[in-house]
């Protein structure tokens, strides 16, 4: 595949060899998506092959007019791993991290510091109504209606910030990233 | 779904909508192309927050499951609107002439080479589960019509979530089968290179009696204690 564009159109039509080269291509974030999700190697495994199963045997998945083939892939991997540490009930693993951004899990730092702060910080920039509902959406892979039951906020209002906060928080690690040069 | 999805598009790429919700996004999104570029611009604002966690190295073994996987299963029939015709004429005698000719004698052993090449993946991923998980061990106990001077074993994962069963000194493939409620539910073969045959189940729930089957045949049996 010669680019991304190419691979996407080879994707949607359900090529064999693009689904390898996809998952050759992203096979680190796909992997890291689903392992800080779950903390666990095998999970993390097993939640990046289901879910290039599900897609292998769905057989309109994927549009290449619905955007970015990486970023469908990246959601596809996070869903699986959600829905795996909802299905086993593991939530106390991650459930303190929204309390604690300073205290990350020792087996998580291997990761990139700097990209993990950018993470963080743009986080801590978001207003509070916003990133308190995002940060539980998005580190403890809460439902939109667990997460308005326990804010004690209508579930409309939760909808709206969350939605919200994704979109400035994507805006400010974009900007942060070009503002210093990392891709 | 009635409506478009709105804010639900945010919420189906964190992963905040109950499985139900976002089954019923998916099948929207199908037949409405301003709600899928809704999800898609979404997933690219999850993604770009998802990079910035700390990244792994994803483990060799999970590209050999993967390609297996794609090997092993039949592709999902292709999307009429994303299929060129192709035209089925007189050229193509030619090309199938010069394939029968030319190609047939090396695709032979091009297939060899992919079959031998997909089972060092199942082997390595096998080598991987048990290097690297807690598992236990279980010996098939061989039943008179066991093929001559044949044993086997089968390791397994300690909740069940994996099995490698192993045959030694046996020449010909044995069926691998889940014995339960009276019934038996083949798993797959374990199929021989060299002298040792070998069945990888990477996903499985937990079983507690296996069998090896030969020609219709319960050739073997394992309890499996957890």
């Amino acid at each position: 595949m010669e680019n991304e564009e190419a691979l996407a159109v080879a994707f949607a039509a359900h090529e064999r060899s693009a689904f390898a080269q996809a998952y050759r291509q992203y096979a680190s974030l796909l992997y890291s998506a689903a392992y800080n999700v779950l903390g666990n190697r095998d999970e993390a495994q097993d939640s990046v092959h289901d879910a290039i199963a599900k897609l292998w045997r769905s057989p309109a998945a994927y549009s290449e007019k619905r955007g970015s083939l990486r970023s469908f892939l990246v959601v596809c991997v996070r869903n699986e791993a959600i829905s795996r540490r909802r299905r086993a009930a593991n939530r106390a693993r991650l459930s303190g991290r929204l309390a604690s951004f300073a205290q990350e899990p020792a087996e998580l730092d291997a990761g990139d510091p700097i990209e993990r702060d950018r993470l963080r910080h743009a986080v801590a920039r978001l207003p509070g109504d916003q990133r308190t509902p995002l940060a539980m959406a998005f580190y403890d892979g809460k439902t939109h209606t667990e997460i308005a039951a326990e804010l004690q906020q209508p579930l409309g209002t939760i909808k709206s910030r969350i939605s919200l906060g994704l979109r400035k928080l994507a805006a400010a690690l974009r900007a942060d990233a070009s503002g210093s040069g990392a891709s | 779904m009635n409506g478009h999805v709105d804010d639900r598009a945010a919420l189906y790429a964190l992963g905040s909508l109950d499985e139900r919700e976002a089954e019923a996004v998916r099948a929207h999104v199908a037949a409405c192309l301003s709600c899928a570029q809704a999800i898609g611009a979404a997933e690219a604002e999850v993604d770009a927050a998802a990079e910035h966690e700390p990244q792994f190295a994803a483990p060799a073994a999970l590209r050999s499951r993967i390609d297996r996987m794609l090997s092993e299963q039949p592709a999902a029939s292709r999307r009429a609107s994303g299929v060129v015709a192709r035209p089925a004429y007189a050229p193509w005698l030619a090309l199938a002439a010069a394939f029968i000719i030319g190609v047939l004698p090396s695709a032979y052993f091009l297939g060899e080479n992919r079959r031998m090449h997909d089972a060092m993946g199942v082997q390595s991923a096998a080598m991987d589960r048990l290097a690297t998980s807690t598992h236990r061990v279980a010996a098939f106990r061989p039943m008179p019509a066991m093929p001559e001077g044949s044993s086997a074993s089968v390791a397994y994962g300690s909740s069940g979530q994996w099995y490698v069963v192993v045959v030694k000194d046996v020449s010909r493939s044995l069926g691998v089968a889940w014995m339960h409620d009276g019934q038996q539910t083949m798993l797959g073969q374990a199929v021989p290179h060299g002298n040792v045959a070998m069945l990888f189940l990477p996903k499985s729930h937990r079983m507690d009696r296996l069998a090896l089957v030969d020609d219709g045949q319960v050739v073997a049996q394992a309890s499996l204690h957890y």
